[in-house]
Formats: C-alpha cells, structure tokens, sequence
C-alpha cells in the first residue's frame, strides 16, 4: 500500500528562484481553490454575524431542520458503507483467492460496472424502489448508491487481497482452515487498513449524492445535508440579512463533509489511489 | 482441530483430493465444482445488488426506452423506436452530448496541465505541501451541489462575488450576467471544472512513486532544470497515468450532473446542459420517461464500451 501524500519527494535540486516560483504558483492556486469557500463565511457572517449560525442551527427551513439533516445524511452514508465493506470483501475474496471456473471473466463482468453513472439508472431505481416499497426509507436511498460503489470496493479489495503474503494463506491452507476460516481470520483483520479507507470513500460518496435522495426521499423529515442546499432555497427572502442567513446554512450543511475529509484524509487519497485501476 | 468438513475444502491443494480411489476424472472435477459452489457463496451477496439495480435496472430501461409512459410507469404505450429516434434528433440532447464531449475535453485539458504541474511541484520538496495538497483536494471532495451552489451565487449580476472582485480590481466592464449568456455560462462551467482536479492530483502523485530516480539525477547532473525535467522527463514517463487521467476525465463528465445542475442549470435553455442533466429533466421535469430511458441507453453504451476497452488496454499493459 503507498501513502499518496508522499513522503518521500523526487530527487530533485531546486534553485531558489524555482523554490519561490513553485510556492508563488502554489499559493495562487490555494488562494483560488479557497476562494468560494472565504467568500460563503464573508457572506454568511455579513448582516447579523455568527448568530446567523445559531439562528440557521435551532431554524426549520421549509419544514427542514438542519441538525436533523446530519443525523439523516448520516444514517444513510452509514448503511452505504457497512453493505460496500461486507459484499464488496466477500466478492474481493472469492475473486482473489477462490479458484473458479470463470473467475476472470466474471471479475471483468463486474469491474465493466465501474463506468455506470447515476443519472443512467435514474429511472430504473425509480422503478425498483416504488417496487419494494422503498420510497421514503434510508436503505432505498442507500442500496442504489452501494451498487454505484460495488464495482470499485470489488476492484479495490481483491487487489489488496492479493497482496497480502501467500504464507499466511499457505499456512490456514496447511491446517485445513476452509475458506469460510480463512475469510474470517487471516483475511478480514489485515484487510482493516483498506476497509476503513473504503468506509472513509463511501461515506464521502453517500454525503455528496444529491440525485438518489432528491428523486426517492419526498417526507421533508427525512431530507440529507446535500438535498437540503435545493430544499431549503426558497424558505430565505431576498433581503441582505435573509442571504447571510441562506450562506450560513450553506456552510453548516458543509460540515459533515468536512469532517470526514479533513478526520479521514489519509484514508480517503490512499483508497483512491489504491484504487485506480491499473493494477 | 481438522474435521472432515474441512478436509474437503482443500480443492486449491493439488494432490490432496479426497481419497486415492477416485476415478481421476471424479477427483479432477470434484474440487472444481466444491471451488465453484464456495465462490457462489461468497458471491451471492454481490449478485444481489447487481442483479436487482443493473441486470433487471437495464432490461426495465430497455423496455421504457420502447414506451410513452409516465413515472408511474402505468398504462404504456408502446412506440417502438420512436423514443430513440426522437432524441437523436433532439437539439437539446445533440448539444447535451456535445457539452458532455466538450467539458470532457476541458477536464482533459486541466488534468494534463495545471493538474499535472501542481502535482509534479508538491513532489518536489517544497514545505507545506500536505496542507496544499488537501486545499487542492478540497473542492472535489467536499458536496458537489454546496460547492456549486456557492460557485452559482457568486456568479449573481448584481451582487455577485466575480462581479464585484472585477469592480474592485478595475475590470468593472466585465462584469456581467454570467448565466444569460452563452459564452459566459460557458467561461463559469470551465472555470467551476478547473476547481476539480483532485482526482488526476491523486494519481499523478500515486505514480511518481514509481518513476525512477536515477534518471531525473542523471538530468540534474547534465544541468536539466526542474521544469525541463518536469516537461522533457516526467511527463513522457507517465504517459499511462494521462490514459488513466484521460479515462477518468471522460466517464466523470457523465457523472458531472450536480456540477451543471447546481451551477448554471443548463442556463440559458438549456445550452449548457449534460447529458445527465437531459436525463433529469426529463425523467422528473416534462415526464417524458420513455425519453430520458433512450438517453440512459445511449449513456450507458457509450460508457460501458469505454470501460471495456480501458481493461482490455490495461491488460495488455500488464
């Protein structure tokens, strides 16, 4: 496993003038990538200042109430990476260490699904969810986006499983542990490190998909953080004080997002970079 | 510790078939059925999902791509190919697939240069450089629909953030109404896209690990500057991370319906769109079911082939 934010640098002499061009190109980068973001807190705290926070926290916008949009987004996010993490190492496994007739084209079968977008199969989870019911629940929501993530928790996992020493599955093999043994005790305890790097990518994923609860999730209660941004629009007038108001909710509804990126970080750029598909 | 049950699971430990006495051929395919049945196991989970929201998902959208019918997907009626001869003709889907084609270009683009020049610099010993690169990962990272949703706001004519930046530096015939033009609706979606290099950051700076370092001190010695190591060196040296960085660009310009949707919305009528975006609309804004499941199709074809053809590639690779 490589760490993407690498530690060990190229080996390169670098005059000082390139030093100060490098930073200088840096800095205007950062300065822009940060931009919006400056802009929304100057926004969010220009009339009414950081009560605005407090304000838009104990509020319910259009029967929306933001803390209650967390613990929904969470929820979900949640569900999304328990079922990623449990098929996905199950699948990892059988492709990895199961020799089966078929196994190869089978694995590029299910790899092949990388490439699905979401807005393509918009209609058909329509379908599916009014079908089972599902309409207004958070395993509605968080089934379809699974899908979305199986082909790369598949992809990401068997690659990590294959790395792992052939010793210590020689080893089971020689005390005659099954597969099932196996799974359970050799592979799941050294596949830690990959599964919470792919629990930090679902739950990035499940907090940025806005088009799986707009379109299946009607009751307002149940409205997730990235939803709310289009939900809760109309419910601020167009006064100055109202827009500081609508900003401030902006970067609330960012905070979930934020925590895990910034907590998660590590996890989240090696499990990208893990799971590239070259390997 | 060992049981039979266990001793017949060993179909991967060649010479130890269960008994001797076998016919050869009973002893060959005995394991390989037990292998096969194990797998089916492990892989039922799997087969779930998939079966349920792709298998059955596509054959439902092959069928609604033959009907006029509404979400409530009663009383259909069936038009044969109409649905998909009428979108192919579609201006606003032509222009849909053109736009998704173009800002995949334009991703390409940034991808290969800013992108690539920011992740050749952190590697290159500077300070700082992992809160840098968090900064540059941020926007990608962070909910589409916020971030868009912040970047369309400051886009506003009157009070908008660019605006009044253009003001204050002296640009103030600039300013303009972003989204009612066409060009400038244009400018902003190119300009949100340059936010989202993140991902070919990731994986320029993945694969720097794997170049070799005797060259570049080799060209250090010749007296190379950094920036002719950057361009004449490196550069060619990760030619498969660009296919990589050029595939990802591709497919992610399908999948880049929040950043439309949340920004210009497909402003002015819908000359900005994406092909996800005339999905949207018309699944869920003009009802036209039979037609956003022609779409899907086309999407899905144009996608899926490409996928096929990156891991044939990166096979050969191997």
């Amino acid at each position: 496993m490589t760490d993407s934010a690498n530690e060990g640098s190229l080996p390169l002499r670098l005059r000082i003038a390139d030093k100060w061009i490098m930073y200088l190109i840096l800095g205007v980068t950062c300065l822009v990538f940060l931009f919006p973001l400056i802009n929304a807190f100057q926004a969010s705290i220009q009339v009414g200042g950081l009560m605005n926070y407090w304000t838009v926290l104990t509020r319910d916008y259009n029967g929306v109430s933001i803390p209650l949009t967390f613990l929904n987004s969470g929820i979900i996010a949640a569900m999304h990476a328990a079922i990623v993490c449990v098929v996905g190492s199950l699948a990892g496994y059988a492709f990895s260490r199961i020799p089966f007739v078929g196994r190869t084209a089978t694995y590029y079968l299910v790899l092949i699904f990388l490439a699905v977008p979401a807005t393509a199969i918009l209609v058909p989870v329509y379908h599916i969810t009014s079908s089972m019911q599902l309409f207004n629940s958070y395993l509605g929501v968080a089934m379809p986006e699974a899908t979305l993530t199986l082909p790369f928790a598949v992809l990401l996992l068997k690659n990590q499983i294959d790395a792992m020493p052939v010793s210590l599955m020689e080893a089971a093999v020689m005390d005659r542990a099954g597969h099932f043994r196996i799974y359970f005790h050799v592979v799941l305890p050294l596949l830690r490190g990959p599964l919470v790097s792919l629990a930090a990518l679902s739950i990035m994923w499940s907090l940025q998909d806005f088009l799986f609860p707009a379109t299946l999730l009607r009751d307002v209660s149940l409205t997730t953080a990235a939803q709310a941004v289009q939900t809760i629009k109309g419910a601020f007038g167009p006064t100055a004080y109202e827009n500081s108001l609508y900003y401030a909710a902006l970067m609330l509804l960012a905070v979930p997002a934020l925590i895990i990126i910034v907590g998660g970080f590590k996890y989240i750029s090696r499990g990208m970079t893990n799971g590239s598909i070259k390997e | 510790m060992s049981t039979e049950t266990t001793l017949r699971r060993v179909g991967q430990v060649p010479g130890r078939a269960t008994s001797v006495a076998r016919p050869a051929r009973r002893r060959k395919r005995g394991p390989q059925l037990k292998s096969l049945l194990i797998a089916c196991v492990f892989l039922a989970p799997l087969a779930v999902f998939y079966g349920i929201y792709y298998f059955y998902g596509f054959g439902f959208l092959a069928q609604v791509s033959t009907e006029q019918v509404s979400l409530s997907f009663l009383s259909a009626v069936n038009v044969g190919w109409d649905n998909f001869r009428l979108v192919l003709t579609d201006s606003i889907f032509q222009r849909s697939l053109l736009n998704n084609l173009a800002l995949a270009a334009f991703s390409v683009f940034v991808a290969l240069t800013l992108g690539f020049l920011v992740a050749m610099m952190l590697a290159s010993g500077l300070r700082a450089r992992r809160l840098i690169y968090t900064v540059v990962l941020l926007p990608s990272l962070i909910p589409l629909s916020l971030f868009a949703t912040v970047f369309g706001r400051m886009l506003d004519t009157r009070d908008g953030a660019i605006n009044e930046l253009l003001r204050n530096v002296g640009l103030g015939f600039m300013a303009q109404d972003w989204i009612v033009n066409e060009p400038s609706a244009y400018a902003a979606l190119g300009i949100l896209l340059t936010f989202m290099i993140g991902l070919p950051v990731i994986y320029y700076t993945a694969d720097l690990g794997q170049v070799n370092g005797s060259i570049l001190e080799a060209a250090t010695l010749d007296g190379a500057s950094v920036w002719q190591i950057f361009r004449l060196i490196l550069f060619p040296v990760l030619r498969n991370t660009h296919t990589t960085v050029i595939i990802a660009a591709v497919l992610g310009s399908f999948r880049a319906f929040d950043i439309v949707f949340f920004s210009t919305g497909g402003q002015p009528g819908g000359r900005t769109g994406i092909i996800g975006t005339y999905i949207y609309s018309s699944a869920l804004g003009s009802d036209r079911v039979g037609f956003a499941a022609a779409a899907s199709i086309i999407v899905l074809v144009i996608a899926l082939s490409l996928s096929l053809v990156q891991l044939i590639f990166g096979r050969k690779n191997k």
